[in-house]
């Protein structure tokens, strides 16, 4: 699904943010990436959501050389991506019903499918009183969640998320983290950059861990560097699978 | 129901290029006023010129009064011999001081003024007559007539007439060039503006073309509101312009009129105008795209 190899990356003429960066992720994984602020965890998640060309190395994903192919090839490779920004990136003069159908609108889907599937996802989020809101009227977490439903609307292969539950309650927290494990249990590879090391202990995936533009693998359970289980401050959430999930949610947007 | 989602943001709010429709109805007027003074004039040159060219004009200047009216017999004799002439008349006393009036003034024209012989001579357009033969002639019945064919005057006439022309078109390339360069500053600023949409739009999966239709569809719509607006002004001050000189004119030339049919022409200018705009954003757009990942 997605490989990895050598793969160096910098910003105009600056040194290298990411520095040989080898790995291979499965398709189905979940994975989550870790390292201090800086590390380098969100320019990783740059080249993988295609956003940004490595200064050297190969990634390849969906079965495709992403250093070779074309710039016209993009949109399609990017339309089978799901991003959840730590910014959000949301746009303002839209409602969160528009922001939520745009990936299934910029795919070619119109109508009242999409609404009705935009609804019953933000419905499950626990938007369903801001559907005609506006990002700027949102609070940080309404916003958040208006961004996630953003992402997995539809069933992307690939899920990246750049801190998905830093806004939010710890109820809603498990709610999000239940979504993606839903959908990578259907499939979905997924990436979590993540500083919550209670998340972490809880869904008990392999992690990458970034520091100083290197990558080192984690397997699940073991202990990563001491700086980070310093930092950790993590009340463990109850994720009850039968509790949460999306029970009306088919997932089958249009690609 | 969602149709169609617009992720430009509202146009309102576009601090970059909400002035433009306005800057776009000054390219048009500009434009509008340069063709159609152009397409009046020339037609009123097409008219003078054309009244012109089989005309010639005789003038008999000899001071004696007998000998300028016999002159004047052998002369109108000569020309009704001369191939080629079709109508020979001379001019009364009354039409020759109506002649001078817009040159000396109403009443100024005095029965002692010493004022030439004048032959109005129809010449024929098929047959060619022979000028310089004809001058000949005419000096040897005296050195004071004198024949004018007016090519003279119509040659300068005509180089006045490309010139006018030529102006036209040079105003109306510059026009265009302005607004294609208005249209690409405007168009960069609102990218500038939006640069984040467009990154989001990037990511979501959106190609070069949904964004660049996005901005063309805009730059249309300024293209074609300002295109009217100018129009509508052009009109009103040529009109102005034609109801005013009819005052200044008094008579000396036929004012050009203006050519409704080929004026009706003009009404392709905001379509024109609107066509100029969508394609420059849209060009201005897909160049800019393609330097970013």
């Amino acid at each position: 699904m997605i490989h990895f190899e050598n793969v160096g990356m910098r910003y105009g003429m600056g040194s290298e943010v990411l520095k040989d960066i080898s790995f291979t992720l499965k398709p189905g994984s979940l994975h989550f990436l870790t390292g201090p602020s800086g590390a380098g965890k969100t320019s990783l998640l740059k080249l993988m959501y295609l956003a940004h060309r490595p200064s050297r190395g190969k990634i390849e994903m969906f079965h495709e050389d992403m250093v070779k192919v074309p710039r016209r090839d993009l949109p399609k490779f990017r339309r089978r991506i799901g991003v959840v920004f730590q910014d959000f990136r949301l746009l303002d003069h839209l409602t969160a019903v528009e922001n939520v159908a745009l990936p299934l609108w910029i795919a070619g889907g119109k109508g009242v499918e999409i609404e009705e599937h935009v609804e019953e996802l933000l419905t499950w989020v626990g938007l369903e009183g801001r559907m005609k809101s506006r990002p700027p009227t949102l609070s940080g977490g309404e916003k958040q969640r208006v961004a996630i439903a953003r992402a997995v609307i539809k069933r992307p292969d690939l899920l990246l998320a750049d801190e998905p539950t830093g806004n939010v309650d710890p109820a809603i927290a498990k709610r999000i983290m239940h979504l993606f494990v839903e959908l990578n249990k259907l499939g979905t590879t997924t990436v979590i950059a993540t500083h919550d090391m209670g998340l972490i202990k809880k869904v008990k995936a392999d992690r990458m861990h970034l520091s100083d533009g290197r990558l080192q693998f984690i397997r699940a359970g073991e202990q990563g560097p001491e700086e980070e289980l310093n930092s950790a401050s993590f009340e463990p959430h109850n994720l009850d699978q039968k509790e949460f999930g999306p029970r009306n949610y088919k997932g089958e947007g249009q690609r | 129901m969602i149709k169609a989602i617009h992720f430009l943001p509202d146009e309102k709010n576009h601090e970059a290029t909400r002035l433009l429709p306005y800057v776009m109805a000054v390219m048009v007027y500009l434009s509008a006023l340069a063709l159609m003074g152009s397409m009046m004039l020339h037609k009123g040159f097409g008219e003078w010129t054309d009244s012109l060219s089989n005309r010639l004009t005789v003038q008999i200047t000899t001071a004696d009064s007998v000998a300028r009216d016999a002159q004047l017999t052998a002369v109108i004799g000569l020309l009704r011999k001369t191939p080629g002439i079709e109508h020979v008349r001379a001019l009364n006393e009354v039409e020759i001081k109506k002649l001078l009036e817009p040159w000396l003034g109403v009443g100024n024209v005095t029965d002692d003024l010493p004022v030439p012989d004048i032959l109005d001579v129809t010449v024929s357009r098929n047959l060619t007559v022979n000028l310089d033969a004809l001058r000949s002639m005419l000096a040897k019945v005296s050195e004071n007539i004198h024949l004018d064919d007016h090519q003279q005057w119509l040659g300068r006439f005509l180089r006045l007439m490309d010139m006018v022309e030529y102006t036209a078109l040079g105003i109306l390339l510059l026009v265009v060039l302005a607004t294609v360069c208005i249209v690409i500053f405007g168009t960069k600023a609102g990218m500038a503006e939006n640069r984040e949409t467009i990154a989001i739009m990037h990511h979501l999966g959106a190609q070069d073309g949904m964004i660049a239709g996005a901005y063309q569809s805009r730059f249309m719509k300024y293209g074609l509101k300002g295109g009217i607006i100018g129009l509508i002004l052009a009109f009103i001050t040529l009109v102005s312009l034609i109801y005013l000189s009819r005052d200044l004119a008094s008579g000396l030339i036929k004012m050009p009129e203006l050519p409704i049919v080929q004026v009706s022409v003009l009404l392709v200018i905001p379509f024109c105008a609107a066509m100029i705009s969508m394609l420059t954003a849209r060009i201005t757009v897909m160049r800019d795209l393609a330097r970013m990942v």
